[in-house]
This record gives structure tokens, sequence and C-alpha cells, in this order.
């Protein structure tokens, strides 16, 4: 089973784990490293076990991917010497108290240079380490920064902002709809979220039928959360950033109770099983934000991540087809960017690295060169925003439909972003 | 308006019927053994990955695969019972912690053998029928129809048969039971392997549903021990009348306000029935 | 159960050196043991308290929640009120006291298992209204950048309590104060009572004792020093969620508390210690990442298994061995006398 590859527990490193466990109470254990050549090392601390490890564990696995294509190739050369790399992680359990005493471990015993975290509950518990040590830390949710954060950066996920393309695109190729329902967990997830897709909306002319439904992260049954969405027959059913685990059951229920209209969501994992379970005719045209990792389109030379369809191929090799979700390629993009800036600087250390990166207030996003941007939304222009995809559901396959500006449409919207982020308490002024 | 009522009771009933499962299971086994299984929810998951196994990787009948997750689960629990609950017969909080050990093996057995993200099991069947507006898909008809065949087939088993007088005594007095000349350890792998079994088989029948995770069980245990307390503890009618109420109140306030409010609700619905009836609806006063 | 009060000179060496080991420890450990240590101090208190609770015989769900109103109580008095942060943590210490002493009374109408569940229920609802409602609880995020213990600063000597050495030497004192504290209460008529009650509920009715009152003081005490250390662990961590209150941490409370057995005060430390060590440094460091919930699981099966009646049975057992090797020198050793 695919499985046996991601334990690496052998009889001998149990033995030599309980050995070194019995001495380590009283003595902090390096790991062991190579002398000859450098290393640098990276920390990775996010939910590896628990309900929120599929937000951390597969980009862990896409990481070391990353790393092992850049040692086979001898490294990054950094100040004129090749470096290895090395990963360390911890399992921080989505809890502020472990991802403190991760963040130390990482920065004071295992010396890492660059911190990816996913962020969220555990970010507040090493905001403090991160500023003190100087460690350039990255998380996936831009809902962490705020202007004290100055070594906090969101270089990859700029949820939820990236969602107001796919609206753009819906509200120009499809300007017949114009009522809209939005349902969300009720979590840090979902209500910036539902916010950015009011702000979309109305700045599409869309107006909502039903005010927004939040549901409970503990739902099992979504039946009667769809009815209640349906009640007043939309013309487009948004379900907002909701976890693989409810969009399928989501998009079954719409299905079954009769739904005709137009679909749009930020995630769709495992689309395939959704069209698997409904119908090719109901999920044709079902908008998305995250395309297939073998999608050519991602060849295109603008594209700033590295072999994108032989990426996935690997992924699905080592890992298995399952187990692919968007942080597997996240973390990995966010690696690419660091070894540029840490090429540009010429040095591995964070506070050098961080200023390379953020040169010119450009970067190398995944999909694309992109600004640094966020100062009206999180207070500190660390959040970097360009082209995101729009990907629809074509005969069964999700295709890249086009790529569209972010900060294009921001220039023209911003103040209404400002706006319903102000009316769920999203802002980062408003957060307590 | 009459369709769109008439969908939230089909929605509840579905509801009703695998919390019914659920919270019977938990019941019985609470009422024979005097332990709080804290692992049913995952007895609950560990039934769903079976349908993972049996129907999609190997092939078979979905319904001869949830037979196969019936008796695979059902062993589960008695083997729980042999290592875990029987050592500590006199002891029930250490049965909770050993049931909570347990459930971490499972969740992490679950992982290593099926991976992190959900599965995807193939729908049984995309039939459905209709009345006026509303509908109801024969894999949720699936679930009713084996919930109340299988409870009553319960009702009977435990009415009729010698074993089924021997577990309600156990639940009603176990030192008197024991006088009885009633082998407890025998009375204690039945009520083992029909709880554990009733939760796997809520598991298996909504696995095509749900999309089956490794923490699935987290969402369904709290709402079971609510159940079981609004029922009166000891009572297997008390859980099947309380699961229905539960699921009816629950779902009709999703339906019309927000779920965050339902799990409210039916956490201040169960208070107010223990703090006006202690005992829970149908529960007996608990032995000393 | 009786127990010796006045200390002998073997005890005395034993205290010093525990004494010693208190004080030293944060300078033997790694920075990010040291970060541990503070976490256990505070945990440490938490299973104490619920000790005291569980006394009367009910086993209440709700103590996390109860710390879980300490923190954000001092949260909020500190970040929303400008309370200076030590009489923030008092008051959310009270807090959690007064939620208590009002919920008891719809929750010592049960008794037993109806008691644990109905003690769940009280504690979601709470959890859940801090969810539910962004002003003032901050919803799912929870509240962040809660101001930190103030540095002290006496020209000569500065002391920050962000270095988790010396936050951990502050939650030390308070926790051995709280410790003695609620000894004290054990030992006294009081405690007495709790455990009359819990093993001669009607007796104790039948000679004139309220065993509701009693039950109530022992839930709202203990729910003080939970709250009390909530605050501690607030203002450590700067941020509260009610994601960390949730059954999954009290699940770890129950276990750490009956790995380490119930009948002695020192019983629940010796679970957290130990079950923290466990999980936290050895299978951490043995680098089995997914597998490591399932190792924790079966050495809490092995421990229920092997020490039903905790990790404290084993220093009883101990003792006993030793006084019985003291008391085969005396002429006429107690066992014998009594043949």
């Amino acid at each position: 089973m695919k499985s046996a590859s991601s334990i690496s527990l052998t009889r001998r490193s149990l033995l030599t784990g309980a050995a070194s466990a019995a001495l380590l109470p009283l003595v902090g254990m390096p790991k062991a490293s190579f002398a000859q050549e450098n290393v640098v090392k990276i920390g990775f601390l996010a939910p590896l076990t628990g309900p929120v490890a599929a937000w951390g564990k597969p980009g862990l696995d896409g990481c070391k991917i990353w790393a092992d294509w850049v040692n086979e190739a001898g490294g990054i050369e950094i100040g004129g010497k090749p470096y290895k790399v090395e990963l360390a992680s911890y399992d921080d359990e989505d809890d502020a108290g472990k991802a403190r005493t991760g963040a130390t471990q990482l920065i004071r015993e295992n010396d890492v240079k660059f911190i990816m975290m996913l962020g969220g509950n555990s970010w507040p518990g090493v905001e403090e380490i991160a500023a003190r040590q100087g460690m350039m830390v990255s998380t996936l949710l831009p809902s962490d920064l705020t202007p004290d954060t100055t070594t906090l950066i969101a270089p990859c996920e700029v949820h939820p902002i990236y969602n107001v393309t796919g609206v753009d695109w819906l509200a120009a190729n499809h300007p017949d709809l114009k009522t809209a329902v939005v349902c969300a967990q009720d979590d840090a997830l979902g209500k910036p979220s539902v916010a950015t897709y009011l702000a979309a909306f109305e700045a599409a002319g869309i107006t909502m039928a039903s005010p927004p439904l939040f549901f409970d992260p503990a739902t099992t049954d979504f039946a009667p959360v769809m009815t209640q969405l349906l009640a007043n027959n939309p013309d487009i059913l948004c379900l907002d950033t909701c976890y693989a685990d409810y969009v399928q059951p989501l998009c079954e229920q719409a299905f079954q109770q009769g739904y005709k209209g137009k679909i749009i969501s930020c995630t769709l994992d495992f689309y395939q099983r959704i069209v698997e379970r409904t119908s090719k005719e109901f999920m044709e045209g079902v908008i998305f934000q995250f395309p297939d990792f073998d999608d050519k389109a991602l060849n295109d030379p603008r594209i700033n991540f590295k072999k994108p369809n032989e990426f996935f191929a690997e992924y699905v090799k080592r890992y298995g087809a399952t187990e692919w979700s968007a942080v597997s390629w996240e973390y990995s993009s966010i690696l690419d960017l660091w070894a540029d800036a840490a090429q540009r600087a010429g040095s591995v250390e964070p506070a050098d690295v961080l200023v390379a990166m953020k040169e010119g207030g450009k970067g190398k996003h995944a999909f694309g060169d992109a600004r640094w941007w966020g100062k009206d939304l999180f207070g500190i222009d660390n959040a970097l925003v360009g082209d995101w995809p729009v990907v629809v559901i074509r005969d069964g396959k999700a295709t890249i439909a086009e790529f569209r500006s972010i900060p294009e449409w921001w220039d023209k919207n911003g103040q209404l972003l400002v706006k319903h982020m102000t009316d769920l308490g999203q802002m980062w002024n408003q957060r307590t | 308006m009459p369709d769109f009522l008439l969908q939230t009771v089909f929605n509840a009933s579905y509801a009703a019927s695998y919390m019914a499962l659920i919270a019977v299971g938990l019941v019985l086994i609470f009422g024979v053994m005097g332990v709080i299984n804290f692992a049913h929810g995952e007895l609950y998951m560990a039934g769903a990955y079976a349908i993972v196994f049996f129907y999609v990787w190997s092939g078979l009948p979905f319904f001869v695969a949830v037979a196969l997750g019936l008796v695979f689960v059902g062993c589960l629990g008695i083997l729980m019972e042999l290592t875990l609950f029987r050592p500590l017969r006199t002891n029930p909080l250490g049965g909770l912690i050993a049931s909570i050990g347990f459930l971490l093996i499972l969740q992490t057995l679950a992982v290593l053998g099926f991976g992190l993200r959900n599965q995807n099991v193939p729908p049984v069947s995309q039939g459905r029928i209709t009345v006026g507006g509303a509908f109801l898909t024969y894999e949720r008809l699936y679930v009713i129809i084996a919930t109340i065949g299988l409870l009553t087939a319960l009702y009977f088993f435990l009415r009729k048969s010698k074993f089924g007088w021997a577990l309600r005594a156990c639940a009603q007095d176990r030192e008197a039971a024991a006088l009885q000349g009633i082998s407890i350890n025998q009375t204690a792998r039945y009520a083992m392997f029909i709880g554990a079994a009733l939760a796997g088989v809520a598991g298996a029948m909504t696995a095509p549903l749900v999309a089956p995770s490794p923490y699935m069980g987290h969402s369904v245990i709290v709402t079971a021990f609510i159940i079981i307390i609004v029922g009166g503890i000891g009572s297997l009618e008390g859980a099947v009348v309380a699961a229905v109420l539960y699921a009816f109140v629950h779902t009709f306030v999703t339906t019309f306000y927000d779920g965050v409010i339902a799990n409210i609700v039916g956490l201040l619905l169960m208070l107010a029935v223990l703090v006006v009836k202690p005992q829970g609806l149908f529960g007996v006063r608990e032995r000393a | 159960m009786p127990e010796k009060t006045s200390i002998g000179g073997a005890g005395l060496i034993g205290i010093l050196i525990l004494a010693v080991v208190l004080i030293a420890v944060p300078h033997l450990v790694s920075f990010s043991q040291q970060e541990l240590l503070v976490l256990l101090t505070i945990n440490v208190l938490v299973v104490v308290s619920y000790r005291l609770q569980t006394l009367t015989g009910e086993w209440s769900l709700a103590h996390v929640v109860m710390m879980g109103a300490g923190a954000y109580g001092s949260a909020l008095f500190a970040k929303s009120f400008g309370f200076p942060v030590p009489l923030a943590m008092i008051a959310g210490a009270i807090t959690a006291g007064v939620i208590a002493t009002v919920l008891s009374f719809p929750l010592f109408r049960m008794k037993g298992f109806y008691f644990l569940i109905g003690s769940f229920a009280a504690g979601e609802i709470l959890r859940l209204i801090w969810k539910r409602f962004t002003d003032p609880f901050g919803g799912p995020k929870g509240i962040q950048r809660i101001p930190g213990f103030p540095e002290i600063d006496l020209g000569f000597i500065h002391i920050d309590f962000y270095d988790p050495a010396n936050y951990y030497y502050l939650v030390l004192v308070v926790v051995l104060v709280s410790l003695w504290v609620l000894y004290r209460v054990e030992k006294s008529r009081i405690g007495l009572t709790f455990h009359a009650i819990h093993w001669q509920d009607k007796l104790s009715e039948s000679v004139g004792v309220d065993a509701f009152r009693y039950r109530m003081l022992a839930f709202v005490i203990a729910s003080f020093f939970a709250g009390l250390a909530g605050a501690l662990y607030a203002h450590y961590l700067s941020t509260v969620n009610p994601n960390q209150f949730d059954v999954n941490t009290m699940v770890y409370v129950l276990i750490w508390t009956i790995v380490g057995g119930t009948s002695r005060w020192y019983g629940p430390i010796l679970g957290v210690v130990a079950l923290t060590i466990v999980d936290e440094v050895i299978l951490r460091s043995i680098g089995v990442d997914q597998v490591r919930p399932l190792l924790y699981g079966l050495i809490l099966i092995l421990a229920i298994l092997f020490l039903p009646n905790g990790l404290e049975s084993l220093v009883i057992k101990a003792r006993d061995a030793l006084r019985n090797r003291g008391g085969a020198n005396l002429p006429n050793g107690q066992a014998v006398a009594r043949k």
C-alpha cells in the first residue's frame, strides 16, 4: 500500500531514538548534519496530525520533492557557495502553545533560516518569537498580517482575495445571472471569504437572494443547509471556501434538490468524484480557483512555479493521487520564492532574504509576477498578489479559463472589499 | 412552502436514522458494561472505511460490503471487550481512558492505511422518490430502512431470546444477574458486538453520503452522548425517541436559522431535559 | 486517609532536593523544553484543581472550559478594561469561580454519568458563545495580542517575563501557593466532608451535611484555580481561542488525571509530568511523525491496564516497601502485633 513509504519508523531509528530520548531531557540534541558542505535549514511548522493535518502534511510532502530536486541538482548557489536544503519539521497540532515550542526549537536549536507555517490558530503563539529573533515566517492565511508583523509574509495563498477573479470572470461571461446565495463554515477561513464574495458580487452588480448562511464545522448532513440556500431560487450558488469534506456533499445536495443554476466555489478538490456522483451536465461550467497541476496552461512562460506538470506526476507517484491538494504545491512555491530571494541577496540570513524578496515591491508569485500589497486590508504590504487562475469545469475536466488580475479589480473596487470586511469584522484593526 | 417543510422532514428522518443506530449502540454498551465508550465515533468511522475497503477497493456489492463491515466492526467491539473492558471491569474511568487510547489508535491506522484526505465512495444508486416538490434519494432511503429493520430485529432479539433476557438483566443490575447464573463475560461480549456493529452499520450505510475521513468520528460522538442523555441512559427506546427529537429540532433550526444556533439549541434542550427530569426522558434512577 | 503531618529528616531532605530541582530545571533543559516546562507547570495546576473537584465523586467535563473562562476573562479585563495584568489574572480566576457558582444550580441536580455529560453540555454552550459572538470574544479566531506579564525593572535587576525561564519561576510560585491552598482545603473539615460525600452520600446527608453546598463548593474552588491556570496561559501565549478549550483538551486533562491516579494529591502531577515527557519529548524525538498518536494511545492503554490505580500506586508501593523494611528492625512490628 502507498502508505508504506511514508512510515519512516525502522527498528534502528526506534532504538537510537529511544537511547537519545533518554538523554534528551538534559541536553538538547542537535541533528547530525554534513560538515563538509553548506546546508541551509528551512523550518516547517504546521499541523501534521489531527483534524487539521490535511492543511499541513501534504505541504510537507510537496516540500520534500522540492528539496530532493534541488539537492539532486547540486543545491542552490547562494553567495558563490552551493547550499544543500534540509527541512526541519515540527507538528504544531494547530495549537498556539505547541507552535511556540516548535518555533523555539526550529529557531534556537535547529538553526533554521526561514519558517513556513499554515498560520491561523498557531500564528499568535509564534508572533513575538519571530519578532524578537528576526525570523522570517510565511503563512497561508493573510489574515494573520498586521502592521506589527514585519517579518511575516503571505507570499502564495492570498486567500481569500483571489476569489474576486472568479466572480469577475463569471460576470463578464454570464451577464444574465443576477442573484446569488453564499454559505460557509463558521470559522476563521469562512468569514473573510464570505466578505470577499459579497464585495465581488456587489462590484459585478449581482444581488444577494438571501443573507450569507454560516454552518457549524461539525455538520454531517448538508441537506438542510442546501434546502435553505435554494429556497429563493438563486441564479448563482456560491460555496465560498468550504473544506473539501463539505464541498462534495453540498454539490451533491444541490444536484439532488434539483438546482439548475451556476455554482462558484473557492476550492473543488476531487472534482472528478463530484462529477461521478452528480452528472457531467450538472457540473459543466462550475467555476473555482485551483487548477490541476497537470494543466498544460501552467507551462506558460509567465508561470514561476517550476515544472508544475512533473511536480504533480512525482507527487502522485510518491503519495498517491488522493493525497494531492492545493497545499501540496503552495508550500513548495513559497520555497521557490525564498530560493530566488536568497540567491539575489547572496545570503541565507532571514533579514537579508526578506529585503531581497520585497525589493522594488515586486515578487515572483507562483502564477506570475506580482506586487507586495495589503496595506489597506492588513495594515502592511506583506501579501503578494498578482494574477490568479479562473478554473472552469469543461466536459468533466478542470481547465484554466483565464488568468485574471487581482490588483486590477482592487484598484477599481477596493473600497467595496473594505466595506464588507468591516461589516463582518475582518479588518486587521477590528480583530480583537 | 409545504414542499419545503416536507423536504425538511425527509432530511430530519435521515439524520434521525443514523444517529439512532449510533446512539442505541452506545446506550447498549453503557447499559451492560457501565463503561463510557469514547471510541464509539471511531467505530462509526471504521464502518465507513470498511465500505472503502470492501466496496471501493475490493469491488464487492454494496450490501455485501455493509454486511462485512457490520461483522468487522462488531469484531472490533469484541476485541475492545476482551483486551480493554474486561480487565477494567471494576474500573469504569479506566475503561474510559482505554477507549480514548483505542480511539487514537484507530484514527492513526485510518490515516496510515487510507491517507489523510477523505475517501471517495461511488454512488450506490442515483435513484430517488419524489413526493410533490420534495424528494428522498435511494441512498438516504436505504439508511432509513436499514435503521428500522435493524432496530426492530434488535427489539425482538432483546425481548424474545435468552441472550436478550440476559442482556437486559445485566443492564438492570450486573451483580444480581451474575447471581442468577448469567455469564457477565459472555453477555458483555454480545453487547459489545451488537453495540459496535450498529455504529459500524451507521458508518457503512452513510459512507457514500459523507466521504469518509479519519477524523469523522468527532462529529457524531458528541451528538450521540447528547441523545443518550436526553433519552435516559440504559433506555434503548429512549435513545430512539431522543434521536428523532434531536434530529428534527436540529434539522429544522439549521434550515430556518443556522447550524451554530442549532447546536446551541440542541445542548440547551438537553440541559432543560436534565434539569426537569435528571434521569432523562425514559431513564431510571442510576445505580449507586 | 490519615497521613503524617510532621515531616521527618528524610522528608526534609526530599523537599530540599525537590526545591533544588524545581529551581535548577529551566537551566538544565533546551530552549524549547523551557517552553514546555511553562505549559507543563500550568497544566499541573489544571489537573490538581481537577482532582479537588472529583473528590466529591462527581467528574466534570467543564473543567477546561472553566480554565477558558479564566483565560478569556483575564484577557478581556487586561485588554478591554485596562486592568494591570496581575489584577486581571485574579479577576479572571474569580470570573471562572462565579460562572461555576451559577452553573452549579442546574448541574448539581444531576449525578454520576448525567452530571458528567450535563457539565459537558454546559461547558460547550459557554464555548459556543465565545465562538458565535465576535464582540467581545473574537469569534473562532479568539482574542490576540493579549498584554504579557509586566516586566520588572529595578535598575540592577531586569526581569522580562517573555523569557520562558522567568515566566516559569512566576508560574512556579503561583502554582506552589495554589497547591498549598488546595492541600489545606483537602485536609480541612471541608475536604473531609468532600470525601465523606463521595463515599457515603446518603449517610452524610442524614447527619445534616448539605451535599449540594459541598459539591458546589468543590466545583467553585476547582474552577477558580482552573481559571487562574487559564489566565497564566493566556498572558503567556498572548492568545486565546475557543478551540484551545474544546473537548479534546478536556480529554487530555482526564487522561493525565486518571493515568496519574486520584487517591493522592500528587497522583495527577505524576500523570501530567510523565505523559507530557512521553508525548512531547520522547515520541517527538524519535521522529515518528504521523504514528505519534498511535503510540500515545498504546501507552495509555498499557498504563491503565498495568497500573489501574495510576502511577501513584507505584509511589505508594515503594513507600510501603521502605516503611516495612524500616519497620522490620523494630521488635514486634505493627503487622506482627496485629496477629
